[in-house]
């Protein structure tokens, strides 16, 4: 029953993905493979073991002729026109396929199995139009080698193989990020085989199958005629041959890598450039990096898939508190909750978060609730026959996307949004609408922002004296900060283990509540110091601020009415109501300027798939 | 323009001697190469016919070379064939595509000075190359540039040409603004479409209209218009209406954080002839466009703000430097006879802004249109 369900949805995923597969091919998508080369040196020499794609028959007989140039093989003048500037950049329309068809197997064998002193470090090399980036690997220590050179031992057999390299071909053009990511790919599939090979000699033993496949297709053609591509051959028969088609296929459609080396060791990756995309571009790693440190304990975490899907895809041998997390996690559920409900520490929950954020499982949001204020996003599709109208119109038969999305036109809170009269049963659906709406990046949540922006001063109106410089530029503000040690595969400090509970990061929690104590007043004094006299002077003029109390608040939130901090950060920090801050935000509204727009901390999460 | 930021630590000189086999004859300044480096790299370098005329970039040892390797076959050589590859060394953290065009051109010019005067076989000219080298390295690591006769008929042009990432395409509705003064840029620097065209940009008119104010065929502006785009001349916003809708984006608090901003922005509002506008009254405006309020509404909401700022201008820097963004109107036809044909414009992929450029039509015309159409909605974003 389970393999006729992944039979299912990996045909599913095939035909998605054969359409743009094909118009990859044809524009030269940036962020994949053109080609996957493994390649070793021994005893043997340098040889070329597989490489995938196929080149097509006809290039085949050519390659096997080295000495006649083959009608595919790039022209040394013939793909750069005679430009007297000899721009190398891209002048013909090759595609991928010929890009790298054009280099023989032998060619390809010298250039890519390095001499050993390139070993264990990241080997790059471009030619022309093409990247070719990988991870040589030694086999043998260079000393050991040296032993068996001198020991006149007549018994001691030499290894047969020094070294190899797992090597991936990209266009010239290539992100760096991308380029860094498949070295990285490179790696983790060397390490693994650096490891079969010395418990079982895994890599000798496929190396063997390879070669003796291709001999025997070189004399089949020598005495047939009939070209065959040895490669084609070598697949049913090597294990190895089919893991390096798979990295190379799910590269280039998902971007997510998974791999079983001898049936043993898991591979495991993915490329962030495929899974994260805003309009036509896709994110770079350390932008995604950036947001994720940036995350904070009142945000919520939005599963990309159904609970079920999401631990069906899981390993085996995974994390207990990854599924405890996914069990537990809500779109209604911050993750200060997440943590006490799924019985983790809070930086755990962060990481796992990162982690699942970063594998384009979830994404990062605002808790759900009645005032969050949505809007259409403007990276969202809304073409009237978009597969998402199509795949909205099956979910939620009898409404149509465009419909609901022209709702969104105005910011809609989602109180509003609801009808209240309307039977519960249909709520709940507007609400699994807009969390549908959400994990597709169709709205984005505003926010509402305070700045402290006082009127000038009657002299000299038009210039910008220091003093009128706002209140950022002159106090250096304290950011309330997640925990740092978030970095990928990190190990966790102590220190970065306990959060300290908000109010304690902030000072005012040291004032009394209520009263116009001398120590009060003098809090007071001291938090509104940092403004100039002129904003002191504006300040204490408004009629609310005779009120000591709203003062003191308005005094104990000014490091806030930056623009950086949203009202719910300040409601979460400062515990207090929304309807508190509004009242505050209005008796003081002659010296503050309010806007709404998204928070740009998880915008990131909220920008489109393509 | 001074140098980019680009340095070439060595340029050298490698061939194959007949035999030695593959050497470095020359390198400026001396010794940078070590043998090791060498040894492991030179199957890059003196390479496999398969690999001829092509730019090769190898990175080893911290060190990048960037080189194309040149054979010459002929009886007259010793092995019948004469290689050789005159390559560079940089930091291997360097971005280099910028020398690529610069290698390939000085293998082509010592092509041809081999087959017009074999000027690398004979070993008394091949000498002459060492100066040569030590010119460009000194030359192309100061200005970008370098100049050099070699004998009486050849001269050595190189330059650093700066590469730039791809344009977005320009479409009819597009304004083009430019992002300095007009004043800087001298006119006949540029062809003679954009000459054409330079007088009707002006923040305001879009695409079409430069186009037919100015008598030049509609492609050949958007063509020019990319180009301007492609320098950093100009950069493109949208359309002004009064009836026009925008938004704040997270990016207009560098108006309260970036002092320059500031500055550039406060001064670049400004009504001509009046004395500097406030930051709050700026800052204030910006955040007065909201989803559903026009410039009109905001105008007449903000009139006192308005006094010393030109709302035009306001629009205008607000989207050149994102710190607003333009919500535009997509109509989707969501309902209709079976038997009416489906909707070509009407599918929410395009804007008011393209429709009316495309059909001639007025805002207020499509407006009514499609008020009276129960089958159309509206979204903006």
């Amino acid at each position: 029953m389970a393999t006729k369900q992944w039979e299912t949805t990996l045909g599913e995923r095939k035909s998605m993905y054969k359409q743009s597969e094909n118009s990859f091919f044809k524009r030269g998508e940036k962020t994949s493979p053109i080609s996957v080369i493994l390649v070793t040196s021994g005893s043997r020499g340098n040889k070329l073991l597989f490489r995938y794609p196929f080149q097509r028959v006809a290039d085949c007989t050519s390659s096997l002729t080295t000495k006649q140039r083959s009608p595919y093989a790039l022209n040394t003048t013939g793909d750069v026109l005679e430009d007297p500037d000899g721009d190398s950049r891209e002048q013909t329309p090759l595609t991928d396929q010929q890009l790298v068809a054009g280099f023989s197997d032998i060619i390809l064998a010298t250039i890519l199995a390095t001499k050993s002193d390139m070993c264990g470090k990241k080997f790059e090399l471009k030619i022309d139009n093409v990247r070719f980036v990988g991870h040589p690997t030694l086999l043998q220590h260079p000393h050991t080698i040296q032993v068996s050179k001198t020991d006149p031992s007549p018994k001691r057999e030499m290894p047969t193989m020094i070294l190899f390299s797992v090597v991936f071909a990209l266009r010239a053009n290539a992100d760096p990020s991308v380029i860094s990511c498949m070295h990285n790919l490179s790696r983790r599939i060397a390490i693994a085989l650096q490891h079969e090979e010395r418990r079982c000699q895994y890599l000798t033993r496929e190396a063997k199958l390879m070669l003796a496949v291709q001999d025997e297709v070189t004399n089949m053609t020598e005495t047939d005629g009939s070209p065959q591509s040895p490669f084609r051959q070598i697949l049913p028969k090597c294990k190895l041959a089919r893991d390096l088609k798979e990295a190379y296929d799910s590269l280039c459609t998902t971007g997510v890598v998974r791999l079983h080396i001898n049936n043993w060791l898991e591979v495991s990756f993915c490329l962030p450039h495929k899974i994260h995309r805003v309009g036509g571009n896709h994110v770079p790693p350390e932008a995604l990096e950036r947001s994720l440190k940036a995350i904070r304990p009142y945000h919520a975490l939005l599963l990309l898939d159904s609970e079920k899907a999401l631990l069906a895809q899981l390993p085996l041998d995974c994390s207990p508190a990854l599924v405890r997390l996914i069990k537990t996690c809500s779109a209604v559920k911050n993750l200060q909750q997440l943590a006490q409900d799924a019985d983790l520490n809070l930086l755990q929950i962060f990481q796992i978060a990162a982690h699942l954020v970063y594998w384009g499982k979830a994404i990062i949001v605002y808790p759900l609730c009645e005032n969050n204020v949505y809007m259409l996003s403007p990276h969202a599709n809304i073409s009237l026959y978009s597969p998402l109208a199509e795949a909205f119109g099956q979910q939620f038969p009898g409404h149509d996307l465009p419909s609901m999305l022209a709702k969104f036109s105005l910011p809609l809170s989602l109180s509003e949004f609801r009808n209240p009269l309307d039977a519960s049963v249909q709520e709940a659906q507007l609400i699994q609408m807009v969390v549908w709406m959400l994990q597709r990046r169709l709205l984005i949540q505003l926010h509402t922002y305070v700045c402290l922006l006082v009127p000038p001063s009657e002299e000299e109106p038009g210039l910008l004296r220091d003093e009128e410089l706002p209140l950022v530029a002159r106090v250096g503000g304290r950011s309330l900060s997640t925990p740092s040690a978030l970095s990928f595969g990190s190990p966790t400090s102590s220190d970065d283990m306990t959060l300290t509970s908000p109010s304690m990061d902030n000072s005012s929690a040291e004032l009394l509540p209520g009263g116009d104590s001398p120590l009060n007043r003098r809090m007071t004094e001291t938090l509104l110091a940092s403004l100039t006299e002129h904003e002191r002077q504006v300040i204490l003029n408004i009629p609310a601020a005779q009120s000591p109390e709203d003062l003191r608040m308005f005094a104990r939130l000014l490091h806030y009415f930056r623009g950086h901090h949203h009202l719910e950060e300040i409601m979460y920090n400062e515990n207090m109501r929304r309807s508190q801050l509004k009242t505050l935000f209005d008796k003081f509204r002659s010296v503050l300027v309010v806007t709404n727009h998204e928070d740009p901390v998880i915008s990131l999460f909220q920008s489109p798939l393509e | 323009r001074g140098s980019s930021c680009i340095r070439i630590e060595c340029i050298f000189f490698s061939e194959f001697h007949p035999t030695l086999g593959p050497k470095i004859t020359y390198q400026v300044p001396e010794e940078y190469i070590s043998r090791e480096l060498f040894d492991t790299v030179q199957v890059y370098i003196i390479t496999k016919p398969e690999l001829q005329n092509k730019l090769i970039t190898v990175t080893a040892m911290g060190k990048k070379l960037i080189g194309c390797p040149v054979c010459i076959e002929h009886k007259k050589y010793s092995r019948n064939a004469l290689l050789f590859n005159l390559g560079l060394v940089c930091d291997a953290r360097t971005k280099t595509c910028a020398l690529e065009p610069i290698v390939k051109k000085l293998s082509g010019y010592l092509t041809t000075l081999e087959l017009e005067s074999g000027f690398i076989s004979n070993e008394e000219s091949k000498q002459k190359l060492l100066p040569i080298m030590s010119t460009l390295l000194e030359e192309l690591n100061a200005t970008g540039a370098c100049t050099l006769p070699i004998d009486e008929s050849n001269t050595i042009n190189l330059k650093l040409i700066e590469q730039r990432r791809d344009p977005l395409i320009v479409q009819e509705y597009d304004v083009p603004v430019f992002t300095q003064c007009k004043d800087h840029f001298i006119k006949s620097q540029w062809d003679l479409t954009t000459q054409q065209i330079l007088a009707y940009i002006d923040g305001f008119r879009h695409i079409q209209k430069i186009s037919a104010e100015a008598d030049v065929e509609l492609n050949l502006v958007r063509i020019a218009v990319q180009n301007l785009l492609y320098y950093g001349v100009v950069t493109l916003v949208s359309i002004f209406q009064y009836s026009n809708v925008y938004c704040t984006t997270p990016t207009v608090q560098s108006l309260i954080d970036d002092r320059s901003i500031q500055e550039e922005c406060l001064n670049y509002v400004t009504k001509k002839g009046q004395k500097r506008a406030c930051l709050r009254d700026v800052f204030q405006l910006y955040c007065g466009l909201t989803p559903g309020t026009t410039v009109r509404d905001l105008c007449s909401r903000y009139s006192q703000q308005l006094q010393r700022v030109d709302e035009r201008r306001l629009i205008q820097y607000g989207l050149m430097k994102a710190l607003i963004r333009r919500l535009q109107k997509y109509p989707v036809k969501v309902t209709r006879d079976e038997r009416s044909r489906p909707p070509r414009l009407y599918t929410g992929c395009h804007s008011y802004d393209e429709i009316c450029c495309k059909t001639g039509m007025s805002y207020k015309e499509l407006d009514e249109r499609l008020e009276n159409d129960p089958n159309i909605i509206v979204c903006w974003k």
